[in-house]
């Protein structure tokens, strides 16, 4: 068995990048990356990847499918600066350059069991008409030289952006020793409310609720 | 001491008359919380969604507070601008919502509201655009000088806030 006083706590995560939803697009590809605080570290998986093109079902309602795998361990001793995952898409425009379609990023579940995650994607905007036209032209459209700065919240106000798509990430979420260094991250089941005598320090109320 | 973690993102917001928005946001709390780590105020991009009326912000919250106390917990507070092809901005609503005290993941819907100025502002407002705002922005989270107010109802915008707590049931806290 483990010891009985750990010192961090494990996040395992295995997921898909399930597809995505561009009415505009077709013929995308999506690059993920994570990020995260100082005191995360990945023991395992990969922290970056980059999908097959895909283009749009001929029948099933115009869907992107990229069923790409997602698997990776992170340890930490703090919550605090909880991973994100970060999602950009690519594909050519109407020259055929490669150009982005979209940046997201969401953060990783923290309650144990399955979920899915559908995240919008927006892409920056040129500030004015005359850059907007020359960069039609060219083919070169604003991107952001590092993804991860979408999951900043620094900086933001900045930035012009147009959302015009959606991608869909399930998450199968396993956490080891959270609760044991008193982490709640789901809430407790009703006549389950285990109340140890209140030690001094922690002041409910200017009235102390009634018993 | 116990210990608050709030990780989420605020997703983006609809209902208001224009689709191009971006949202100041803060989080107020009493006394006894000390902020550990995270930005407790920022701004969000402007987006202009190209279909539909919801714009999408995704802007990144990772906050963690210690407390001594359970009085005064955080309440996160918006106030959603409208900026227009020309890069001016209008305030669109001023809402707040309280930080979900139970741990685990919350969908939380925050209504906005925008005061009504008289009706020669109001006149005003439709051809010039602009309109009241407060002078205060902490009557947005305070109930105490409210009834000088008249306001109108806007948009709502969208959370998801994960919870996480940690050495609350020591003190006997029930959530």
């Amino acid at each position: 068995m483990a010891t009985n006083s750990p010192s961090v706590f494990l996040l395992m995560v295995n997921g898909q990048i399930e597809g995505a939803h561009f009415p505009e697009y077709d013929d995308l590809y999506c690059k993920y990356c994570f990020v995260y605080g100082h005191d995360w570290a990945p023991t395992s998986g990969l922290e970056e990847g980059i999908s097959q093109i895909t283009s749009k079902g001929r029948q099933s309602s115009h869907k992107l499918i990229w069923n790409f795998p997602l698997e990776i361990t992170f340890k930490s001793t703090n919550p605090s600066g909880w991973p994100q995952i970060v999602v950009s898409v690519y594909g050519p425009d109407t020259f055929g350059n490669d150009v982005v379609r979209g940046y997201g990023a969401t953060h990783i579940p923290f309650t144990p069991g399955q979920h899915t995650r559908t995240i919008p994607m927006f892409v920056p905007e040129s500030t004015s008409r005359l850059q907007k036209f020359t960069s039609w032209l060219l083919g070169r459209r604003p991107e952001y030289t590092d993804p991860k700065v979408v999951a900043q919240g620094e900086g933001r106000d900045v930035t012009r952006v147009c959302s015009q798509g959606f991608v869909t990430l399930s998450f199968n979420i396993v956490t080891k020793d959270m609760r044991k260094l008193g982490y709640e991250t789901m809430p407790s089941e009703p006549g389950n409310t285990l109340s140890h005598s209140a030690s001094s320090g922690l002041t409910l109320d200017e009235q102390p609720f009634c018993t | 001491m116990a210990e608050l973690h709030v990780i989420g993102q605020i997703v983006g917001a609809s209902g208001f008359p224009q689709s191009s928005l971006f949202c100041k946001w803060g989080v107020h709390t009493g006394g006894a919380w000390r902020l550990l780590s995270g930005l407790k105020e920022g701004q969000t991009q402007v987006d202009l969604p190209q279909t539909g009326d919801m714009a999408y912000w995704s802007h990144p919250i990772d906050l963690h507070y210690s407390t001594k106390g359970l009085q005064g917990w955080p309440k996160l507070h918006l106030q959603v601008w409208h900026q227009d092809s020309f890069g001016r901005c209008q305030l669109y609503g001023y809402g707040y919502c309280h930080i979900p005290s139970s741990p685990g993941h919350h969908h939380v819907r925050c209504v906005t509201w925008r005061p009504l100025g008289s009706w020669q502002e109001q006149l005003a407002q439709i051809f010039v655009g602009g309109g009241p705002q407060l002078r205060t922005p902490d009557l947005i989270y305070s109930g105490a000088d409210r009834y000088r107010l008249h306001t109108e109802a806007m948009g709502t915008v969208e959370l998801e806030l994960g919870i996480i707590m940690r050495h609350f049931d020591k003190y006997g806290v029930e959530y």
